[in-house]
């Protein structure tokens, strides 16, 4: 079975990890390189738990096998914050807005919905809904995760504005 | 300033003035979650977020029928398999029959860690496959090869309690025996003298399916060998000391042997109470001397982990023309499945709750918790109780259309009431019934009779 | 057991190694959940990510679609508004940014809803195979199948005056087809002159309905022609049962979504 060297730059710095075939790109993060923050909730494409950016868009990495993605640019819920720790403003408005009970959907939540606001910075509660369809949360109903999504690029907006 | 969280609601300090004490800094107020920002940060540490050097995977062989004997195993073809380092039977597990509640005295124990001779539902496990990889473990497991001869199934409630029913569990009956008698009863009164005072007689069935909590995270566990010989167990259960004390009477060890270290759950809703990955991941962590993880896969969650239960529930109401209803009979069967796992428990509760939160002077229960080959049902929020309420409030919906009276009024008449003695003998307290129908009359901007206002729970009852 | 997963650089490689018992993998968002989690034979993948099949091309009476570009692309190209409808209704983001066209030609229903608007669109398939290119029209290739060393390049249609597209799921977002329905039309004073109407979740395989074609055309597009229409397609209708919908369900609300297709209401 060919292992295979792989380069990624995740969350801005340069990583290398050797890959089988069926490593997936979530298993790269979570095994190889110790991120845990992206989750597998089904590996079947279908709950967006394990949703990251992929050279900038958002992707449900469980279906990625990783050496397809080789020289790649990968953000994660790690990714996020600040430098030195300071939520960005959906984490922030994710908090606020209690969007979390369990907290396993939430990493993907956070990516997919980062990817909607840059693509659509004020998006309407419809545009919010489609976004985060393919995003699944038991716990909460989705109310207080679409809350946060359109809080925060209030907050955006507000930033860019003043 | 911090935007003010719409979805908080002010304390509603109309009812009850005297019962409140203390100046409540948390209830109605916004207080942030101890566990939210290593949830936006990704921090917070799941069990399979611990990634111990040299863990190997273990998967199941489940089986494909409904009801069978089995008349072979043969794991040859998985032990070849490349990454295999070990398959177990039940041969392996060293108290292989259980039932999780027999830690409160539920008897028998009536549920194969690993099948033996025969399998009850379709994905019962019967080898388990322990592997380098997860491809390596499913693909021994996909090799295991069992030979069966199929035993006529029995897929319905009613029909597991027929007559000449194929009996379907080794204990000899397709319900669970509650202290001698077919089912858990109450009664209170006379339920057929109240038929006969009733103007009305309604008699109506309702019926649920099986519902799968379907949580993000699957179900599954982490054990590592330690040092000092104990397992560590990390886990999702929702039971902590619950599934280390089962794991332990099945794997034949002191309970101090094992460490369950837990308490972040991805999802349970009730599903994650069954004690069904720690067993087999600690027997192999044994066998081995390696960390072991077994986790289902989506699949095995909708498929194998326990929904809760489908009933079907009969309700007969005599009801008199002012609405007052003076005698309830339910017969209620709970769908179990294969095997006990909490539904006695569960029955137990449902008898308990019908017939409502009315005070009705003859009542007559019988809840059976009865076997079938469907896959074994378990806890799920508020289990005995939620399907049983469906089936209440539709009755006394249907009865209040019935007697074209509005069915806030009827609920109201028949409230209970501090004070009152309910059919299993205890004295209510604390009701509160009344008052919360009519603040929710008053919130949709119903009307309610003027003498339905006056009403409180803590008024006595006339006569 | 995924055993291999190669990364060719050109359609050529691509396509020797394809002779070596291997799969075309694209998007994976069809494969991948077949293959995770679960016992499968040993399998060998060819990654078309890097074979450079992706790309737009249109023109004022056409447009082309490289194989590998991805439903997202589409999504994101204003010149495409036309497909926009049919993209959204497949899947959410995170899996479009996967997915791919030809990938759609090629999963079971109640999936392919592109493949089923393309089929509407009249569209023409463009293929690689060991005699060198060769193009086939969608309802063909649908039917006939690839040979194992062959691989779809691209796609091609006719820009469409009117072009309807109407899809029922479970849910409002990101459901599996229950009914799908994607037609062209001309009308002309009054009168439909030409009309090609696919529909998808009603058979094996997408289907291109020539009887309801034939009931509207000649006919004002109104309630009594797309009744006429759904009546002619009933015969050809296969729908089965999944965990979507009853086939009973299906064929009982296929007329009601061919209308709403059509009418717009
Ligand atoms: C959560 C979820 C929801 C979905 N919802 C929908 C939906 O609503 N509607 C829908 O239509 N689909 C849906 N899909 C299925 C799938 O995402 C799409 O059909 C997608 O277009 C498949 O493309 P792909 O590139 O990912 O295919 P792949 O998985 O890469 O391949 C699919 C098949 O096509 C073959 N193939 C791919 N490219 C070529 C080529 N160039 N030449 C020859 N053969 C090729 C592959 O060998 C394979 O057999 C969904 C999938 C998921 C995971
Ligand atoms: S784990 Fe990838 S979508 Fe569910
Ligand atoms: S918070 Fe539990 S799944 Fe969303």
């Amino acid at each position: 079975m060919p292992s295979q060297i792989v380069t990624l730059t995740v969350n801005g710095s340069p990583q290398e990890l050797i890959a089988h075939p069926s490593t997936t790109l979530l298993r790269a993060l979570r095994e190889n390189l110790g991120l845990t923050g992206t989750k597998r909730g089904c590996a079947q494409g279908a709950c967006g738990t394990c949703t990251v950016l992929l050279d900038g868009e958002p992707v449900v990495s469980c279906l990625v096998p990783v050496v397809t993605v080789d020289g790649a640019e990968v953000t994660t819920v790690e990714g996020l914050a600040d430098a030195d720790g300071g939520l960005s403003p959906l984490q922030q408005a994710f908090l606020d807005n209690f969007a979390q009970q369990c907290g396993f959907c939430t990493p993907g939540m956070l990516m997919t919905s980062c990817a909607l606001l840059r693509r659509t910075p004020a998006p309407t509660r419809d545009e919010v809904d489609e976004g985060l369809s393919g995003n699944v949360c038991r716990c909460t109903g989705y109310e207080p995760i679409v809350a946060a999504v359109l809080d925060a690029a209030g907050r955006t907006s507000a930033e860019v504005g003043s | 300033m911090a935007p003010i969280n719409p979805r908080v609601n002010p304390i509603d300090h109309d009812y009850f003035p005297h019962e409140r004490r203390g100046s409540f800094s948390v209830i109605g107020s916004t207080v942030q979650r101890a566990d939210a920002h290593g949830h936006v940060t990704g921090r917070t540490r799941f069990f399979e977020d611990t990634a111990p050097r040299g863990l190997l995977h273990l998967k199941v062989h489940r089986t494909t029928r409904h009801h069978a004997r089995i008349n072979s195993v043969d794991v040859t073809a998985a032990r070849q398999v490349p990454g295999v380092v070990a398959v177990l039977t039940h041969e392996d597990v060293p108290n292989n029959w259980y039932t999780v509640l027999r830690l409160i005295g539920i008897e028998p124990d009536d549920e194969p860690v690993l099948a033996e001779d025969r399998v009850l539902y379709r994905g019962e496990p019967i080898v388990a496959v322990v592997a380098e990889t997860e491809e390596a473990a499913w693909d021994g497991a996909g090799r295991v090869v069992v030979d069966y001869t199929d035993l006529p199934a029995v897929l319905d409630v009613e029909e597991a309690l027929a007559p000449g029913a194929p009996v379907i569990k080794q204990a000899g009956t397709n319900y669970f025996v509650y202290e001698g008698h077919h089912c858990r009863r109450v009664r209170f009164g006379d339920v057929e003298a109240g038929f006969a005072a009733a103007d009305h007689v309604f008699s109506w069935t309702y019926g649920s399916a099986p519902i799968e909590h379907a949580p993000t995270e699957t179900t599954g566990c982490i054990v590592v060998p330690q040092g000092d010989g104990r397992l560590r167990i990390h886990s999702n259960t929702q039971a902590a000391f619950f599934t280390l004390d089962n794991t332990a009477l099945i794997i034949g060890r002191p309970f101090a042997d094992l460490q369950v270290v837990g308490g972040t759950v991805g999802g349970g809703f009730g599903g994650k109470v069954d004690v069904m990955v720690e067993p087999l991941a600690c027997i192999a962590a044994t066998v081995t001397n390696r960390p072991v993880q077994y986790s289902y896969s989506r699949e095995e969650e909708m498929q194998v982990s326990s929904p809760r239960a489908a009933e079907r529930i009969v309700i007969t109401d005599g009801v008199l023309d002012d609405g007052s209803i003076v005698a309830r009979k339910v017969v209620l069967y709970v769908d179990a499945g294969a095997y006990s796992r909490h539904s006695p428990y569960g029955t137990t509760k449902a008898a308990a709750h019908f017939p409502g939160p009315y005070t009705i002077p003859h009542v007559h229960i019988d809840a059976h918790c009865v076997y079938t080959n469907r896959t074994p049902s378990s806890a799920m929020r508020g289990f005995g109780v939620t399907i049983g309420d469906f089936a209440l409030e539709s009755q006394m919906d249907r009865i209040a259309r019935e007697l074209d009276m509005d069915p806030l009024e009827l609920r109201l008449k028949n409230a209970y009431r501090d004070g009152d003695v309910k059919a299993h003998r205890k004295v209510a307290s604390g009701t509160g019934l009344i008052e919360v129908i009519q603040r929710a009359a008053d919130l949709v901007g119903h009307e309610l009779a003027a003498e339905s206002r006056l009403l409180s729970s803590t008024t006595p009852r006339e006569g | 057991m995924l055993t291999a997963v190669l990364v060719p650089e050109s359609l050529d490689a691509a396509r020797a190694a394809l002779a070596d018992e291997a799969r075309p993998l694209a998007g994976g968002t069809y494969l991948m959940p077949r293959l995770n989690d679960h016992a499968t034979p040993p399998t060998r993948l060819v990654s078309l990510r890097r074979v450079g099949l992706d790309g737009i091309a249109v023109t004022a009476d056409t447009v082309s679609i490289g194989a590998t570009t991805t439903l997202a692309r589409i999504e994101d190209d204003e010149r495409l508004a036309v497909l926009h409808s049919c993209i959204r209704s497949i899947a959410a983001r995170p899996v479009r940014t996967l997915a791919t066209v030809a990938g759609n030609l090629f999963v079971r229903q109640p999936y392919g809803d592109l493949a089923v608007a393309l089929l509407a669109l009249g569209a023409d398939v463009e293929i690689r195979g060991g005699a060198g290119p060769r193009t086939l029209p969608l309802d063909r290739m649908l039917s006939a199948g690839l040979a194992a060393d062959e691989l779809v390049t691209g796609v091609r249609f006719d820009r469409p005056a009117v072009f309807r597209y109407h899809k029922a799921g479970r849910r409002r977002f990101n459901s599996a087809s229950i009914v799908t329905v994607a037609a062209v039309l001309s009308v002309a004073d009054g009168v439909v002159h030409d009309a090609r109407v696919a529909l998808g979740g009603l058979a094996p395989r997408p289907l291109r309905c020539e009887p309801a074609e034939r009931a509207l055309v000649g006919r004002p597009l109104d309630e009594a022609s797309v009744r006429a229409a759904a009546h002619a397609a009933d015969p050809l209708i296969e729908p089965v049962d999944d965990a979507y919908a009853s086939a009973w369900y299906r064929r009982r609300v296929f007329p009601v979504h061919l209308r709403r297709a059509l009418l717009g209401h």
